[in-house]
């Protein structure tokens, strides 16, 4: 099985390089990009379990991620407790949220159940912005000095560069991956396709509807659950809009469509191309290509105009792809990929 | 009850506008069984319109009404023949994810142009009062808002139910099918009803203009109201969409008032999913099977 074989190499190859990457790219910039990457990754593929393969379109996924975020970071500023164990007390208070909120939303199908998803992560941002006393409110929580992390008395790491969360996003990627990889080949995963195909085939098949789509859900929240604690310790600062507003369950939603729901390689596909391009509007990168390229002048009107101001729209670049890849490749990048493979091996 | 008779009214007159909203949102909906979750950025859109006509030309709000409804019906109409009519036929979580991407699309369009600042539209009435009597007053702005909302429902209700073209797409809305074996143009309904839809969100947007903060994301606040309030009414339910947008504003102002203003969008989110639970086809619509 030669094909197998090749797969096994790049992967070994891929995993050689990744893990090997910090100790030769040393710029925090560039580790930075890939923790964003793997996060994104990891966002992605956890609401590919409920969206893509129990076909459960949820907008509310920033409940998840900022309960996540929120728990850890609250026990770690209040109570001086360290995020490898508030991680714990985040992911368990998720499954409580994600029950309850299956509990109500999975009674509702189609558009019903995307609205009730997002009145549901509403009510938990508004929340966070009225309990001042636990939350601190508008202001949102900053705590950026993390212990050192032990193992037997012996320091393995202090947190002083981006090192050792460029490994826990690394792990956090490929722990979601290889969750959907067992998700799509087990029984479980065809209980969901099938649920996603034909709710009332399914059920007269025998599956519990309720059931299944409870343990979507269950895991699907509790892995963004800790992507959101990890975002939480990495950046060291949450508050309601950026770890509960309608705009984190909209990105996390696009990055597993615009590469492909329901595939195991769509959402990092998505991360792939959202990340660098949101990181280069951010960061101002297209504006200076423009200029050295010589089409707009820095000094000019639009030059500036752009410099000031297309750093703040980077948003605007997800609403275009989301217009394009809905109109154009309905299927995501992954569909358009197998659409122009399937063509050239018709060619050939 | 001064208090209670004066949180009342002002959440009947503020309800007005928000019925405007949703019945724009259930138009659509009814039409074309797409839910419009770029609803909330349309009306954003005649806001800034409002906003301009006033700053630059010197227009009242209330008058510019007058040019913000056909520009807003002609801007939903574009919306509806170059994008949404292609996924009408698509999964409903296309649909969704298109209009959701339209609405970032316009968001933040608008902050490029005009930065994320907050914008304040001051008339010379901004906050005037009217006394009623009683201890009870009601705010100028919102008062002619509410009439001008009554009487565009007014006209609009007569027109979906004396002209034939309101007709056409009440036949639509119930039956696109059979609607289209009638003779009815189905295609053209879809983007009056997407036009018509527009305009009402953009007037909501030019009616509150005057007493709301104008900022690019202001809309996401009106798609999440317009959804509680249609669902309340019933999704494609023009008078539920009427009685609900009222009800929501009473909802609110009451909560604020006795609650805390903090928590009024909160009473408002977890009736929404009371409603979903114990009444998903709303006040005035049918069970769906």
């Amino acid at each position: 099985m030669p094909k197998t074989l090749l797969k096994a190499v790049s992967g070994a190859v891929v995993l050689g390089a990744l893990l090997a990457l910090p100790r030769y790219v040393e710029s925090p910039y560039a580790l930075h990009m890939m923790i964003l990457l793997f996060l994104s990754v990891s966002q992605g593929q956890s609401w590919n379990i409920l969206g893509g393969y129990a076909g459960q379109h949820s907008v509310g996924h920033a409940a998840y991620f900022g309960v996540g975020a929120y728990t850890t970071m609250m026990l770690m500023h209040t109570w001086q407790i360290a995020p490898w164990f508030g991680v714990w007390f985040g992911m368990a208070l998720v499954v409580v949220v994600a029950l309850a909120i299956g509990s109500i939303c999975f009674r509702l199908r189609g558009p019903y159940f995307v609205l009730a998803s997002i009145a549901v992560a509403e009510i938990l941002r508004l929340s966070a912005i009225n309990l001042t006393t636990l939350t601190n409110g508008a202001e949102g929580i900053l705590a950026t000095d993390l212990p050192a992390f032990r193992i037997g008395g012996r320091v393995v790491t202090e947190f002083l560069t981006k090192v050792p969360f460029y490994y826990i996003g690394l792990v956090l990627a490929l722990l979601t991956l290889a969750i959907t990889y067992w998700v799509q080949h087990s029984k479980l995963g065809y209980f969901l396709q099938a649920i996603r195909e034909d709710q009332d085939a399914a059920h007269s098949l025998g599956i519990s509807i309720s059931r299944y789509k409870n343990i979507a859900l269950v895991i699907s929240a509790v892995l963004t659950s800790l992507a959101g604690s990890f975002y939480g310790i990495y950046v060291g600062f949450v508050d309601p809009p950026t770890v509960l507003g309608l705009d984190v369950s909209v990105q996390i939603m696009l990055i597993c469509i615009i590469g492909g729901m329901g595939t195991l390689w769509g959402p990092v596909l998505g991360a792939l191309v959202l990340v660098p391009l949101s990181e280069a509007l951010r960061s101002n990168l297209i504006t200076e290509a423009l200029v050295q390229v010589g089409l707009v002048s820095a000094e000019s009107r639009v030059g500036l105009f752009l410099k000031e101001n297309l750093a703040h729209a980077h948003v605007l670049l997800y609403g275009i792809l989301v217009v394009l890849v809905i109109l154009f490749m309905p299927e995501g990048l992954m569909g358009f990929v197998r659409k122009l493979a399937s063509r050239r091996k018709r060619e050939a | 009850m001064a208090v209670f008779m004066q949180s009342l009214i002002s959440g009947i007159l503020i309800g007005g506008v928000y019925a405007l909203i949703g019945i724009g949102l259930t138009l659509i909906f009814g039409v074309m069984r797409v839910i419009n979750f770029g609803h909330g950025d349309i009306l954003m859109v005649g806001m800034y319109l409002t906003y301009l006509l006033f700053t630059y030309l010197g227009i009242d709000p209330f008058v510019s009404v007058l040019i913000t409804f056909p520009l807003m019906f002609l801007f939903g109409g574009f919306l509806q023949k170059v994008f949404i009519n292609r996924v009408l036929n698509a999964a409903a979580q296309n649909q969704i994810l298109l209009t959701i991407g339209l609405g970032l699309i316009m968001s933040n369009t608008v902050m490029l142009i005009f930065t994320s600042d907050y914008k304040i539209l001051s008339t010379s009435y901004s906050s005037a009062t009217i006394q009623v009597g009683g201890g009870v007053s009601v705010s100028t702005p919102l008062l002619i808002s509410f009439l001008i909302t009554a009487g565009i429902t007014a006209a609009l209700y007569w027109f979906l139910l004396k002209t034939d073209t309101g007709q056409a797409i009440r036949a639509t809305a119930q039956d696109r099918e059979a609607a289209q074996l009638m003779g009815i143009n189905v295609k053209r309904m879809s983007i009056l009803a997407f036009g018509l839809g527009s305009a009402l969100a953009g007037t909501a947007g030019a009616l509150i203009a005057p007493t709301y903060y104008i900022f690019p994301q202001v809309g996401a606040v009106f798609t999440l109201k317009a959804f509680v309030i249609t669902v309340l009414g019933g999704m494609g339910s023009v008078v539920g969409a009427t009685l609900g947008g009222i009800l929501i504003g009473i909802t609110e102002s009451m909560s604020a008032v006795y609650i805390s203003s903090g928590w009024k969008d909160v009473v408002v989110f977890v009736l929404f999913l009371l409603v979903l639970l114990f009444r998903p086809s709303g006040l005035m619509g049918k069970s769906r099977t």
